[in-house]
């Protein structure tokens, strides 16, 4: 059956179309270039990222380095849950944390239902979206962007890109040696949903809350400028 | 949306311009074309109205019934190509003109209702951008004044500041605006007794914020829109009063409103 | 899903007396046409945007045969094994086999307008299967027993408490309140988070596919299609052929259309790119992935004068900005899709023997294309539409037949002026005292609702100009 359909489809297809070399093709499709980013708030990458970021219902946190960053989380687990635990994949840049300096106590693999925090350490951020990037491996599986109540991201400065498709070119730039992943995941915001009577409420199925710590040597004053002007979450 | 710019002739020259009346203004409100002649000849224009007219085609041509649309498009080309500017007080017939004929035909007809649109304007868009009306002669209007867009002068035309700069230049009011003002009345042609009870809902928004606008007179650029608006609000037994904006901008309007008696 | 959109009078005419619904509709359309504004002039240039996207669907549609190749060349090397299938049968059934070959008992399902437009639910159901919604708006419709009434948002016609009776009910909440949105939304979380977590098929849509890398792009706010897709070991894609877009920056630009006219965000929360089973370096996500690729008549489309709306992207723009869609709402359309892409499309993949009203529940304000994101011109796809309707002689003869003999008479002045003439003094003479008529001869859809204006008097207008100009007078 599916093989008839398809060879109906695609014959069907090709009657209407005059038929034209790939390279001809690629060549048409190079020109039609891309599309325009959208506007940022700021010039600034890194302060364009934040205050999208925290636009995007998020919150964020400078830490100068991993030191820093796992201080910082140690603090949010604290404050949030009065634990030290954390889920977090099996990023090698995660396993070579100073956990101990935080009291953080992370388990490192895929996240369970019922774990309250994990941590992603992002591939990417964009600063058009305010959103974040991982791939689904070992180093962060699927699942743990989704499933525990809260979800903190590290992200370094240098990973930081402007525009979507600055984003693009970094992936395939990534992908090309190690092969292409199953997912790839842009987030930007907890989890939400407007489908009762338009009201916005967070934790629709994922995470309630979403943490971002850029990472590395961000003046202070940064974050102070990205937080200008953003709405007050409603 | 942006037709380019005829070329301007020297002011001294008078412009030839023919009115399209509409069937509309024909047959139910004709003040509506003795206004807009008055303006046009105060604006400096030589008005000239085809006798061979009758109606652009669009309820044919709307309802689908399109091949009988298209003998009456060719008439009108016919009828209103010797002239310099084809003039219509309504942004609905206009926009019939000059976005829809061009695409009825193909080949030499085509080309001819290509030259029509170039040069067909809705009324309040012709008088602020090509014949500019000298300072008004009658006494500022003391009503206060809300303004309902037509769809198609709003969409197709573009027209949307002009009859609000007229209306203060000429009449010295400031227009109350409607809220929702970008959202159509419900006429639609055929559509309002076609499908009357979404119609009537459509209208009665516009009408409650015509009410809440404060204004006491509701003004429009098209009389499909003013009939259905009008008829409706005398079936509410509101109390507001209908004009095409052709008949303010002409001068003190002393006849009833539109749907009014003259009890 | 079953098709009534020949109810079309009857169910609007009973919409517009639900008051409640009529104002929770009128708030929706007051302000997501707000929000969609602010995000498109923050974007930028967006008309410029949805220029670009044009482009680059015109040249997709010119060589979809090579694009679809492509991706599903790329999808089948990513280990997906893709299906094509010709209609909503043929889907269905694909997807209970597949569900059947891994003896499958819980299915967690994503939004997808595709199988709501096969019925999908419907047969899994009576196969036995354990089927969830996970979207909130389409979980809340599925315990309703009804229809989306929105693409988007799927149970925007419900209020809180006719959600919180029905949660009542069907989840045996015992002393539980649920009285805000927030208890209601907590509510489903639990019951959903362990429908994902036990389910054994996951079913998604996709809101584009990229030749380039034979992958699908899902775009969600909630984050239930990223659980359907990285929890269960069994994911199906089920879309529609013509979603191929060549690249991923060609998808990054329809997301940037897509959000912006749907909800006014300028993106949504998750945007995922999904592109096979599980890899060697992976410890999640499904083992087995299918893609379904439907036509149901979009083929057909194609090669019609209305290829064009095979360009929607399903933002619900023009939903939002319809007035007859806001006054009545979903369900009186009578299908999947409602609003003025649904009078396009339901038509187009029924019949429009089946759906002749949808097209002239329109009044071509043009609202619906001036947001359109895709820029199909649907006012001018409806006014065909007409069209057709008139040549298969869908429409009441009386109708068709008074039009054109309007045309008929408009073409010969002489007559036209001499009838309308005589008509117009009467009534104006009629009508003087009063200025308007209760009721008329032949016009009772026009008095049913409305009054009709008098003539104002003294004739028609080209009566009394010539009469002007035989009297010498001034010509004003």
């Amino acid at each position: 059956m599916a093989e008839s359909v398809r060879a109906e489809l695609f014959a069907r297809l090709r009657e209407q179309e005059t038929a034209v070399e790939p390279e001809q093709i690629a060549l048409a499709l190079a020109a039609l270039g891309h599309a325009e980013p959208a506007r940022t708030p700021h010039a600034d990458v890194h302060t364009a990222f934040l205050a999208n970021v925290l636009a995007n219902k998020g919150t964020v946190e400078l830490a100068r380095d991993r030191g820093a960053a796992v201080q910082a989380i140690g603090r949010y687990l604290y404050q949030r849950f009065r634990t030290h635990k954390l889920v977090a994949g099996n990023d090698p840049r995660l396993a070579a944390m100073p956990w101990r300096d935080g009291g953080v106590l992370p388990r490192f693999g895929a996240a369970e239902n019922g774990d309250s925090a994990a941590l992603s350490y992002a591939r990417l951020g964009v600063a058009e979206t305010g959103a974040i990037v991982t791939y689904t491996g070992r180093a962060n599986p699927g699942r743990n962007n989704l499933l525990p109540e809260d979800h903190l991201v590290l992200i370094n400065r240098e990973d930081v890109v402007a525009t979507l498709e600055d984003a693009w070119a970094r992936i395939r730039h990534d992908t090309a040696a190690s092969g292409w992943p199953r997912g790839i995941q842009f987030i930007a915001g907890p989890s939400s949903t407007a489908d009762v009577e338009a009201q916005l409420v967070m934790g629709a199925h994922g995470p309630r809350r979403w943490h971002v710590i850029l990472v590395g040597d961000t003046p202070a004053e940064v974050l102070a400028q990205a937080s200008e002007g953003v709405r007050a979450p409603s | 949306m942006d037709k380019p710019h005829p070329k301007r002739k020297r002011s001294r020259q008078r412009r030839d311009v023919a009115l399209m009346v509409t069937c509309l203004a024909d047959l139910m409100r004709p003040s509506v074309g003795f206004s807009a002649i008055r303006l046009l000849e105060r604006a400096g224009c030589r008005v000239t109205v085809p006798e061979q007219q009758t109606c652009c085609g669009q309820p044919a041509y709307n309802s689908g019934e399109v091949d009988a649309a298209v003998p009456v498009a060719r008439a009108v080309i016919e009828a209103f190509e010797p002239f310099d500017y084809v003039v219509v007080p309504s942004g609905s017939c206009a926009g019939m003109l000059s976005h829809h004929y061009p695409a009825l035909f193909e080949g030499e007809w085509h080309q001819r209702a290509l030259a029509l649109s170039a040069k067909t304007w809705e009324l309040t868009r012709f008088l602020t951008e090509v014949a500019r009306l000298p300072a008004p002669r009658h006494k500022p209007l003391e009503s206060a004044v809300t303004y309902h867009d037509s769809c198609a002068a709003l969409r197709e035309l573009g027209v949307h500041q002009q009859p609000r700069q007229l209306l203060q230049e000429q009449c010295g009011v400031q227009v109350s605006e409607l809220s929702q003002n970008q959202v159509c009345c419900g006429f639609g042609g055929t559509f309002c007794a076609r499908m009357p009870e979404i119609s009537a809902k459509m209208a009665d928004d516009k009408l409650d914020n015509a009410v809440a606008s404060g204004a006491t007179i509701v003004a429009a650029g098209d009389l499909g829109c003013l009939l259905h608006l009008s008829g409706r609000a005398r079936r509410r037994g509101l109390k507001l009063e209908f004009r095409h904006v052709a008949e303010l901008l002409a001068g003190d309007p002393r006849g009833p409103g539109i749907g009014e008696g003259r009890e | 899903m079953k098709l009534a959109s020949n109810e079309f009078l009857q169910a609007s005419s009973a919409a517009l007396l639900e008051e409640d619904k009529a104002q929770r509709r009128s708030l929706i359309g007051q302000f997501l046409p707000l929000a969609r504004d602010a995000a498109a002039s923050a974007y930028g240039d967006f008309d410029a945007l949805r220029a670009h996207m044009k482009r680059v669907r015109r040249h997709t549609m010119t060589h979809l045969s090579h694009y679809l190749e492509q991706f599903e060349e790329a999808a089948v090397q990513h280990g997906n094994q893709v299906h094509f299938v010709a209609n909503a049968e043929q889907l269905n059934s694909k997807v209970l086999s597949i569900c059947q070959a891994h003896n499958a008992r819980r299915v967690a399902k994503g939004k997808s307008m595709v199988t709501e437009e096969t019925g999908l639910n419907e047969l899994l159901l009576k196969a036995g299967l354990d089927v969830l919604e996970t979207d909130l708006g389409e979980y809340i419709i599925q315990q309703a027993g009804e229809t989306p009434s929105h693409i988007v948002g799927p149970a925007l016609h419900k209020s809180l408490a006719e959600i919180r009776q029905l949660f009542l009910d069907k989840h045996k909440l015992g002393d539980r309140e649920l009285e805000t949105v927030s208890e209601v939304v907590e509510e489903a979380r639990g019951v959903l988070r362990e429908q994902f977590l036990a389910a054994d098929v996951g079913i998604i849509g996709a809101n584009a596919l990229i030749a380039e890398h034979g992958t699908s792009m899902l775009v969600t706010n909630e984050g239930n299609g990223d659980l359907c897709a990285n929890l269960p070991p069994v994911l199906i894609v089920c879309t529609t052929f013509e979603r191929v877009l060549p690249r991923a920056e060609d998808a990054m630009a329809l997301q940037r259309l897509l959000v912006r006219s749907a909800t006014g965000q300028p993106q949504t929360c998750y945007t995922s790119f999904y592109t096979g089973p599980r890899r060697e370096d992976d410890v999640d996500g499904p083992l087995e992935t299918h893609i379904i690729l439907l036509d149901n008549r979009r083929s057909d489309i194609l090669a019609s004068d209305y290829s064009e709306m095979l360009d929607c992207i399903r933002c619900g723009a023009c939903l939002n900005h319809c007035p007859i869609y806001i006054g009545v709402g979903g369900h009186a359309y009578g299908w999947v899709y409602p609003g003025p892409m649904g009078s396009v499309l339901t038509p187009l993949l029924t019949s429009l023997e089946q759906a002749h009203h949808l097209p002239n529940a329109c009044t071509s304000c043009g609202r619906c294309a001036e947001v359109c994101p895709a820029n199909i011109p649907l006012p001018d796809l409806l006014r065909d539409l007409r069209q057709d309707e008139s040549v298969q002689q869908l429409k009441p003869a009386r109708w068709r037949n008074g039009l054109r003999l309007h045309a008929w008479l408009l073409r010969h002045p002489g007559l036209y002026r001499s009838l309308t003439g005589w008509t117009i003094s009467v009534l104006g003479l009629l009508g003087k005292r009063r200025g308007a008529f209760r009721r008329l001869p032949f016009a009772g859809g026009w008095t049913g609702q409305r009054d009709v204006p008098a003539p104002e008097g003294g004739g028609t207008f080209m009566r009394q100009y010539a009469a002007r100009r035989r009297r010498g007078g001034k010509r004003g």
